[in-house]
Formats: C-alpha cells, sequence, structure tokens
C-alpha cells in the first residue's frame, strides 16, 4: 500500500474526510501512476545505448593555461567484451584488482560482474548520467558521464 | 570487423593540426605470425590460469572487434589531440 494511500484511509478513519472525499482522492493520487505505466506500456521499445560517453570540461578562471575539453567515447560494445574478460580472470586475480580498487576509493567488487547480468547491466547504463561540478578558487570542473 | 586505422590529429600552437593515420591493420598482419608462434605458449599460460583458451582467444577477439569507433578528443588553448580508431 502506498504512504499516500494509507494518509487518506487514515484520514477518513479518524473522520476528518468523508468516504466521497477518500474516494475521489485515492483516485486522484493512482491517476498519475496509472497513466505512469499507460505510457511504458505504449512507448517504443527503447533503443539500446551504443556509446558510452564521457565529457570532461575544465574552466581556468585565473587564465594560466585556459579551458581543457576532454572528450571520450567508448562504444557499448568494448564494455561488454569486458565483462566477458573479467569474467575469465582467475579468482585470485579478481581479489587483488578489487583490493587495488578498494585502496583507491573503488569499492566494487569485480566478481559480482558476470556476463549473465551484462545486458541489465547495459540495459540501467542507458539511464545513466552522472554530473559532477567541481568549483575550486581557480577552475571549475564539470564531469558528465552517460550513453548514446 | 577489426579495425583497420587509427587516426591520431595533433594541433600546436600555432593552429597547426597534424594528422596521422595508422594502418593498424598492417600491425594485425605482423602481429599474426607473432600469435601463431606463441599460441602453445599461449596455451599452456591459460591451462595454468584455468582458463578456457578457446574461451579467451574468442574475448580477445571480440575485444579487438569492439574497438572500433572509439574516441578520444583532448582539446586545450595552446594545443589538441585526438585519437580516433576506424
Amino acid at each position: 500500500m502506498s504512504e499516500h494511500r494509507r494518509q487518506i484511509l487514515q484520514m477518513l478513519s479518524e473522520g476528518k474526510i468523508n468516504a466521497n472525499e477518500a474516494e475521489r482522492l485515492i483516485s486522484a493520487v493512482e491517476e498519475p501512476a496509472s497513466a505512469r505505466s499507460a505510457d511504458l506500456g505504449s512507448a517504443p521499445t527503447k533503443s539500446h545505448p551504443k556509446y558510452l560517453r564521457v565529457v570532461v570540461d575544465s574552466e581556468d578562471d585565473g587564465g594560466h593555461d585556459g579551458p581543457t575539453k576532454v572528450n571520450v567515447r567508448v562504444p557499448m560494445q568494448l564494455l561488454r567484451a569486458g565483462v566477458k574478460l573479467a569474467a575469465l580472470l582467475p579468482a585470485q586475480a579478481l581479489r587483488s584488482a578489487n583490493h587495488a580498487m578498494q585502496a583507491q576509493g573503488i569499492p566494487i567488487d569485480l566478481s559480482q560482474i558476470k556476463p549473465e547480468n551484462l545486458e541489465e547491466l547495459v540495459e540501467h547504463l542507458s539511464d545513466l548520467t552522472v554530473d559532477v561540478d567541481q568549483k575550486d578558487a581557480s577552475t571549475k570542473v564539470k564531469v558528465r558521464v552517460y550513453c548514446e | 570487423m577489426i579495425p583497420f586505422v587509427a587516426v591520431v590529429s595533433l594541433r600546436n600552437q600555432q593552429s597547426r593540426t597534424f594528422r596521422v593515420w595508422i594502418p593498424l591493420f598492417l600491425i594485425w598482419l605482423l602481429l599474426l605470425p607473432l600469435g601463431i608462434l606463441l599460441s602453445p605458449f599461449i596455451f599452456i599460460a591459460c591451462l595454468v590460469c584455468r582458463v578456457n583458451p578457446f574461451r579467451g582467444v574468442a574475448v580477445m577477439w571480440q575485444i579487438l572487434n569492439a574497438l572500433t569507433d572509439t574516441k578520444l578528443e583532448v582539446e586545450h588553448r595552446s594545443a589538441g589531440m585526438s585519437f580516433h580508431i576506424l
């Protein structure tokens, strides 16, 4: 049961609203959810992303070096092949890689990335957009990671 | 399809751009006999590491194929560089 629905029923039980008002409120709350699910049902299937993009914009306010732009485009196929390669690595090598990444502050367990979950991973990546803004005294850095 | 050419573009302070086409297919042709010669050792190394050598070769082939269309660009006021695998 959703939180809104529970609140409406509680108001009804407390006598704050009558049954008609409760019904109207519940239908009003449920309408956007059903409309959303109907939209999802009728929407065409989402196209698969082809590339993972990393864009870094660095603006130097101090005027010493000037702005720097980095633009990286990695095919998703490379990501897929990389996951398959990671699945082939011996457990000892994966453990070493995990330790090395954790030492760098990246808490990712490579042994959990399996080819069986690959399509799900790629599908979720298509919704991924990471925007990082860093404002320093002299530089502004904007990092954007997304799929296209 | 495996990448055949890589294009490296370099721009200097005078905005002059140098473009270098690297024929990767020549590198693959050179590496092919080397790979054939080294294949017994690769096979043994895979067995020692408990990796299926055929799957290993298949995955490496997939990685090689997937490199096509990889692009890296770095632009700066004074210089710029781009690397594109075709």
